[in-house]
């Protein structure tokens, strides 16, 4: 059976380590690829770089992606993301603190599936990611991976 | 005449002719001398007719002739008169035409004050223009120092809260009672600082979000409100008065967000009353339409009332009532925003009555 990862981009280290608590907490054991910032992301995606070789048929059911990153923001990852025929149907969830509607405008714009402000306190963060994770491994019908 | 007549005699008696012929000559002679002589008397009497009539036209044009010369005098009375009436109007023309000048002058000064009021003005614009600029500018900048604040002061916090509950979960045996609370406290801090960010950025975005005037139905609106503030309350007993159809323009977004922060208000400093009412209705005043939001819950003193509309003023303690005390400051920025005033008049435990006026035209 293929592995259900989830791919997490985010440049803050304890916002990472929370949200993996998060959703090992909610029983959701999967697989989560860590990337810190936007390039390792492509790299993850398109099996460059730290990730060449990897086996492009195993696409993450989701990518939680952070928009303020340093070198590349969350929205230019979403844009390269909707370029590529591999991964231009890929669901995309910002995972952000921004509530500004410029942010939430732009990035629908961009074509990301879902937009989830992450709340300050701890336990609705976990309510959030618990209720993403579910959503996305299990309810979600995940579209199937593009030829290459 | 002797010689005359022996002249005449002489002639005569070789012609054989006798005296007595020539006395009736003569005799005949002097009849038509005679009758000449009368022809000459009628001619002398015609002629001395024609000398009477010839005094009569001489009279006749003597008297033309007199009144010629009164038309002549009157006439030159008359020219004297219009000599003397056109150098009246020619020194009214002159007149004038100084007077023409001057106006020419002073119309020239206006204009040349008028083209320096415009230059004044073209300047004044520039000025405006390079402080709209600025302005912007110091928008933009505000723009990207709210975002800063929205993403980043919220990462620590989001932190501090989500760790502290890790070792309330993950070290729960090691801690006592106390040492939980503690890391509770630091959790509820760390979200009220989240929620005062969030107030902070709401303010900032009503002052600079632009405006969208439309026809608003602030009644429809209000009872919305209200009824939305019942549900979260269920058990509460409130009655609401909201005199219908009061309709205004401007921007339905930020009057919602007046409505929804007087209501709340009204709501929350009504929690301790058994028979809670919210008014919202309109008066008039000098042709003013003036809005009230009247409540009969905790009140406040008067004194304080400078206070009220301050951002992060509070008058009650969070213990009492919670809250950030950004509410009433955001209501006074979009009600500035739409030409109008807020005031407040309160009586501790007789209620808050909010009043405001907005100017704005579709």
């Amino acid at each position: 059976m293929v592995q259900k990862t989830i791919l997490l981009v985010d440049d803050n280290p304890n916002d990472v380590f929370l949200t993996t608590r998060a959703l090992k907490k909610s029983n959701i054991a999967n697989e989560i690829v860590i990337a810190h910032n936007g390039l390792e992301a492509l790299d993850y995606l398109f099996g460059k770089g730290e990730y060449a070789g990897r086996d492009l048929n195993q696409m993450p059911v989701v990518v939680l992606l952070d928009l303020k990153m340093p070198k590349m923001d969350g929205k230019e990852v979403l844009d390269r993301i909707r370029k590529n025929p591999l991964t231009k149907l890929l669901p995309v969830v910002i995972l952000t603190a921004s509530r500004e509607d410029i942010d939430v405008i732009s990035c629908y714009k961009s074509g990301c599936n879902a937009y989830v402000c992450k709340p300050v306190d701890f336990d609705h963060f976990a309510e959030a990611t618990k209720q993403l994770g579910l959503f996305w491994l299990v309810m979600n019908e995940t579209p199937p991976v593009a030829k290459k | 005449m002797n010689e005359n007549q022996e002249n005449i005699e002489e002639p005569l008696k070789e012609k054989n002719v006798s005296f007595r012929d020539v006395q009736l000559a003569t005799f005949n002679i002097l009849e038509d001398f005679n009758y000449e002589k009368e022809i000459l008397k009628d001619t002398q009497r015609a002629l001395i007719n024609i000398l009477d009539d010839f005094n009569i036209e001489k009279n006749k044009v003597e008297n033309i002739n007199y009144r010629l010369l009164l038309k002549t005098k009157e006439l030159n009375r008359s020219n004297t008169e219009l000599q003397k009436a056109q150098s009246i109007l020619e020194s009214r023309v002159e007149e004038r035409t100084a007077e023409l000048r001057q106006t020419n002058i002073q119309l020239q000064t206006e204009m040349d004050e008028r083209k320096r009021a415009e230059e004044d003005i073209k300047q004044l614009n520039k000025n405006l223009l390079k402080r709209a600029a600025e302005l912007e500018a110091s928008n933009k900048e505000l723009e990207s120092f709210s975002y800063t604040v929205s993403h980043d002061l919220r990462a620590p916090l989001r932190s501090i809260n989500g760790f502290s509950q890790a070792v309330l979960e993950d070290y729960a045996g090691k801690l006592d009672e106390q040492g939980k609370i503690y890391l509770q406290n630091i959790r509820e801090s760390s979200q009220l600082m989240a929620s005062l960010i969030d107030d902070i950025l709401s303010l900032s975005r009503v002052s600079r979000t632009e405006l969208d005037i439309k026809k608003v139905n602030l009644s429809d609106t209000a009872v919305s409100i209200m009824e939305a503030l019942k549900k979260t309350e269920p058990e509460r007993q409130i009655k609401y008065i909201i005199i219908p159809k009061m309709e205004v323009y401007g921007d339905r977004n930020l009057l919602g967000v007046v409505l929804e922060n007087l209501l709340g208000n009204a709501f929350k400093f009504t929690a301790r009353c058994k028979h809670a009412q919210i008014e919202f209705g309109a008066t008039e005043s000098n042709g003013e339409k003036i809005f009230y939001v009247r409540d009969n819950g905790a009140g406040f003193d008067m004194m304080y009332v400078d206070k009220l509309f301050k951002p992060f003023q509070r008058l009650h303690s969070v213990d009492e009532f919670p809250g950030t005390g950004v509410g009433l400051a955001s209501v006074q920025r979009i009600i500035n925003r739409h030409g109008g005033k807020v005031w407040a008049e309160g009586e501790i435990d007789k209620g808050v009555t909010i009043y405001f006026t907005l100017n704005m035209e579709g």
